[in-house]
């Protein structure tokens, strides 16, 4: 009850509550004229690259983001999109078809969220150490099974949207994209409108922040948690398809390289929301952009030094601008049915 | 009745003690032979001979007294890190930056290993060793200052920070710090000076013994310690704490340089005692590992080694199990997942060897996560 | 113990799930390798996997045993390792050896661990891959006089008999690379996408390039990345490597050079879905490593190292190890299926540019150290 007088409330004062985001917004399309005006090819190049850096980032995002609104802590994004990528890759050798890969990836997602839920819904082990096994487990088998020599059939091309698609600057950037990163700007919103104004959406967040308060009011804790978690596995399993299916066309081992910690990092960033998280991906994206960017330029730096710039600048967004963030409260803590 | 005979008082007691130490290691023990039950499955089903891979993994970890010493260097490390982890579990803080403030600790450790020159070994290496510490704690204060002040989490910072040490750390050992000596074109320090090394005593490398001294050391100050109750109490309650009149802000950067503290002294350690030098990669992953290390043993201290003697056990036997059977190392990484969900599970385990279930042994860290 | 049993068989059932999920792949790389004998004489249970020669006790002078340690990484990394781990095989078929195995090395720390237990089985040929084993190769050779090693990518600064460092020019097979894409550029700019500029390999491959493209057009813009993160990455990324290329030929560069491992691997695969963009390899033919690139793949900046191995090994089996540092092969690859997009003045100013780099004539300006 107290959610939806706060909801219609955020709601009203949108933009007065949001007013520094809204400048921040402005000067951001700003900037961008600007710098599209100036050197048009480096721009559309440069936001073009965001783009696609962010996309398996914010999938990782959106997995932790659905787990932890039901109160389940996900540390094994990682673990979960590289296995994902591993299975989506040996769908793609043996069928060929990038539809029943993209399937593949999505259901060893969903199985590896299964094995979370059991583990910390059921068993009610400690969702850290639920993560952590998901991670060693990915790495051990991916890297066990894996066998050299195995070529997939193509990957996913880029589907220029009509007329959209001509647009200068945005036609190139965000209308001829491949399929999944279509999927994860739509996911975004998605996920946004059901957390935020559907029923399951308040289900979802009433069993992250009062579980017992929930179960009173008759929402099944356990299942809306399962639930929550499975999908939140497959929209991982969508970011490892990405990498093997569209970003890269093969798997290598360990080739997540960190994302699904850094997508954890983007969610806490985001204030586990998703267009907050989206926002961080993006920031992340382009800050690993400009970093190639700088490089190509010849900047006469070690590419130590430029490497670094991301973190840092997260950092300094972070302390500078975004500061506390709140988790949902009953995340990390298992449910116990009173009584 | 109540008038039992003292000694059959002593018996019970004797009894009640091994009692509690089968409670204690029984869920462990089932939970690694387990662990190494569905290996050998896994194994089997793919078209390995499971006692073959096991028996090479055993003799590659125990079965000579230099494999001893290896198992011993590669726990090591894992210890220091796994302290370092677990240290900050009990402020209920997340330290995923362990990584980083070990390649930190081992890099200037090394810097102060080579550039001094002319003093003792006495003094030298516990000096190389303090400052690989120290330098470890200030990279640690970075996210715990940042926690306090701006409340930007310390699981965000702490991953950014593993990656700026990585870029640090790589461009010291192929810039100011690299090694010059002739024919050298690899990015790494020169070799230390030999009073800083730490030597190896028989088959026993004294960074070993640093590291279970700092075991006991931890344990001391956690929990025969008021500043030790104190962090604890913030890791249970951070409010409830606040209101005892614990100053919270304080707790959490000093926590954050404790942990620092202890992943960069491995660091150092692992620079001193083992590779002679820093050189980018060799360090590969150390910190990462006391994550799985600290959950492994319960974030206790004493628990932390026999975890990081298991892990560093698969490790020192992985390249003899694949020389003699033929086996890919990945499976060390499948047995350990399966060890930690079985020590993790233990309701399984309970049930299994029908032990009650009893809940003051169940770990529970990550009510830390929420950022307060 | 019903209980047990019930659990048991549970597992038993979870094994083999994902068993049969993950392995429908045949079995693991690893099973090729022939067991080897124990130490303590036990005896091995012949297998159907044994090398038929696999008769003989490796401590036997008579008798050749071949050994490989990987650099981190593996032996089938499509990269060094594996080119290594091929010459090692194919030495030991032509020169009739009893035993060839490799160990995957995990952690860099145990270079020497790893070279000691091939030594202490008596192997007599020990190829160590990849130039952070240097030192621990060295090391060795003074413990283990008896035994040869290849050192892959290792420079000598100081010659000592039973060590050779099979050794490559890359900036010279870099500069054909660069004379060959600034040649076939039509947009005036071409790319590199690198693994760490920590390897000096890479360094060498990277500044032959450029050089060789300015040779051709020294108009011409070059824009080169190196893989920002750390050593035990940057080969590995193949992800950045894409995107990384995307971003390049966004900047309005037609051809890539892809030098990282896997990092590289993923910039070729990303070029040849790129219409009129070429694409370069790195290390070895990649035509045959990385078939996903053919679209792109107009030849490949070589080392050999597959055959520079089985030189050596021949050498030391003749009682000829030469010692010191030894110069393998390196060149172009050829152009397979672009053999005509490739035109015959290119082809001739490719051959001369070689002829020039043989007889010094031509320099790549690449100065290590």
């Amino acid at each position: 009850m107290e959610l939806t007088a706060k909801r219609q409330a955020e709601s009203s004062n949108w933009f007065i509550k949001n007013r520094w985001w809204v400048l921040i917004g402005l000067i951001l399309i700003g900037s961008v004229i600007y710098a599209y005006a100036t050197n048009a090819v480096v721009t559309t190049a440069v936001l073009a690259s965001t783009l696609r850096q962010s996309t398996p980032l914010i999938l990782g995002a959106l997995c932790g983001v659905l787990g932890e609104r039901s109160g389940v802590i996900n540390i094994g994004i990682e673990g979960q999109m590289l296995l994902a990528a591993f299975v989506a890759f040996l769908a793609n050798v043996y069928t060929g078809n990038l539809l029943v890969a993209t399937l593949a990836g999505l259901l060893a997602g969903g199985v590896m969220g299964l094995l979370l839920a059991f583990m910390s819904v059921t068993l009610k082990m400690d969702q850290i150490i639920g993560g952590t096994v998901i991670n060693i487990l990915a790495v051990g088998l991916t890297g066990y099974f894996y066998v050299s020599g195995l070529t997939t059939k193509g990957k996913f091309q880029p589907i220029p949207l009509g007329p959209l698609a001509d647009i200068p600057l945005l036609g190139p950037v965000l209308f001829r994209n491949p399929p999944i990163t279509y999927l994860a700007i739509i996911l975004v919103f998605v996920l946004h409108y059901v957390l935020f104004y559907t029923r399951w959406g308040l289900r979802t967040r009433a069993v992250g922040e009062h579980p017992s308060a929930a179960d009173t009011v008759g929402i099944n804790v356990f299942r809306t948690r399962y639930i929550n978690v499975i999908i939140a596995g497959a929209i991982a399993g969508l970011g490892g398809a990405f990498l093997t299916l569209e970003g890269v066309g093969s798997f290598e081992r360990l080739m997540t390289n960190g994302r699904g910690f850094l997508a954890l990092a983007i969610m806490i960033f985001g204030k586990w929301t998703p267009l907050g998280s989206w926002g961080a991906a993006l920031l992340f994206g382009f800050t690993y952009a400009m970093q190639t960017q700088l490089q190509f330029s010849g900047v006469n730096l070690p590419p130590q030094f430029i490497g670094s710039l991301p973190y840092i600048l997260t950092i300094l967004v972070l302390a500078g601008f975004v500061g506390r963030s709140r988790a949902p409260a009953a995340e990390g803590i298992p449910y116990e049915k009173e009584g | 009745m109540t008038s039992v005979p003292a000694q059959d008082k002593g018996k019970d007691r004797a009894i009640g003690a091994v009692r509690r130490i089968w409670r204690s290691i029984s869920v462990p023990l089932v939970a690694v032979l387990l662990g190494l039950l569905i290996g050998g499955i896994l194994l089997f089903v793919s078209g390995a001979n499971p006692f073959e891979a096991y028996g090479a993994l055993i003799k590659g970890a125990f079965g000579t007294p230099v494999a001893v010493q290896r198992t011993l260097e590669k726990a090591t490390p894992l210890v220091f890190s796994g302290l370092a982890v677990a240290f900050a579990f009990k402020a209920g803080l997340f330290n995923i930056g362990a990584q980083g403030q070990l390649l930190i600790g081992a890099i200037v450790a090394a810097y102060v290993g080579f550039a001094i020159e002319g003093l003792p070994a006495i003094i030298h290496a516990p000096l190389a060793l303090l400052i690989g510490g120290l330098a470890g704690a200030l990279y640690g204060y970075i996210p715990g200052v940042l926690k306090v002040y701006t409340g930007a989490h310390e699981v965000i910072v702490t991953i950014m920070l593993n990656y700026v040490a990585i870029n640090i750390t790589d461009y010291l050992a192929d810039g100011p710090w690299k090694d010059l000596s002739p024919g050298n074109v690899v990015a790494r320090t020169p070799k230390i000076q030999p009073s800083a090394e730490i030597p190896i005593l028989g088959n026993i490398p004294l960074g070993f013994i640093f590291a279970v001294l700092a075991a006991i050391i931890v344990w001391w100050l956690l929990y025969r310690t008021t500043l030790g109750y104190e962090i604890r109490t913030v890791g249970l309650n951070a409010s409830a704490a606040q209101y005892a009149g614990i100053r919270v802000a304080r707790m959490v950067i000093l926590t954050m340089m404790i942990s620092g503290f202890l992943a960069g002294f491995g660091g150092a350690v692992e620079t001193l005692g083992i590779v002679g030098r820093y050189q980018p990669g060799f360090n590969a992953g150390l910190g990462f590992d006391g994550i799985t290390v600290a959950l492994l043993g319960k974030t206790s201290p004493f628990g932390v080694i026999p975890a990081a003697l298991l892990m560093g056990a698969m490790r020192a036997g992985a390249s003899q199990m694949q020389f003699s059977a033929g086996v890919a190392k990945e499976i060390t990484d499948v047995i350990t997942a399966f060890i930690l969900f079985f020590v993790a599970a233990d309701v399984i385990v309970k049930w299994l060897i029908r032990q009650r279930d009893s809940d003051d042994e169940r770990i529970m860290l990550s009510s830390g996560w929420g950022g307060n | 113990m019903k209980r047990i049993m019930l659990l048991l068989t549970g597992l038993l059932l979870l094994a083999m799930l994902v068993a049969a999920c993950g392995g429908t792949a045949a079995e693991p790389p690893a099973q090729e390798a022939a067991p080897t004998e124990e130490v303590a004489e036990e005896v091995v249970e012949p297998t159907e996997e044994v090398m038929e020669e696999a008769s003989g006790d490796c401590s036997d002078e008579a008798v050749l045993c071949i050994g490989l340690v990987t650099d981190v990484g593996e032996v089938d990394d499509k990269s060094f390792n594996q080119s290594a781990w091929e010459g090692a095989q194919q030495a030991a078929e032509a020169l009739g050896a009893a035993e060839v195995n490799f160990i995957e090395t995990k952690d860099a720390k145990d270079y020497g661990a790893n070279i000691a237990l091939f030594a202490d089985q008596g192997y007599d040929i020990i190829v160590t891959v990849g130039f952070a084993m240097g030192e621990a190769t060295i090391e060795a050779a003074g413990t283990y006089p008896d035994i040869n090693f290849i050192g892959v990518d290792q420079f000598q600064g100081e010659a000592l008999p039973n060590v050779t460092g099979l050794v490559f020019h890359e900036d010279q097979s870099g500069y054909l690379a660069g004379v060959l894409a600034a040649s076939l550029s039509q947009s005036g700019t071409v790319a590199s996408v690198l693994g760490t500029n920590l390897v000096p390999p890479v360094v060498a491959f990277n500044e032959g390039y450029k050089n060789g493209a300015l040779s051709v057009n020294p108009d011409i813009t070059i824009i080169d990345t190196y893989h920002p993160g750390g050593l035990d990455v940057a080969f590995t990324d193949p992800e950045w490597g894409a995107t990384t290329a995307a971003q390049a030929i966004s900047n309005g560069a037609d051809v890539v050079f892809g030098a990282g491992g896997k990092t590289g691997n993923g910039a070729l695969i990303e070029s040849a879905g790129h219409d009129g963009v070429w694409c370069i390899g790195v290390d070895s033919d990649q035509w045959e490593t990385v078939p996903e690139a053919h679209a792109c793949l107009v030849s490949s900046a070589m080392k050999l190292i597959t055959p520079g191995v089985i030189d050596l090994a021949t050498m030391s089996a003749n009682g000829e190890f030469p010692g010191g540092n030894f110069f393998g092969a390196s060149g172009l690859a050829p152009f397979h299926d672009h053999e005509d997009a490739v035109s015959q003045d290119i082809k001739d100013l490719l051959d001369a540019t070689k002829a020039g780099l043989l007889d010094g004539s031509i320099t790549t300006g690449y100065n290590p150290g």
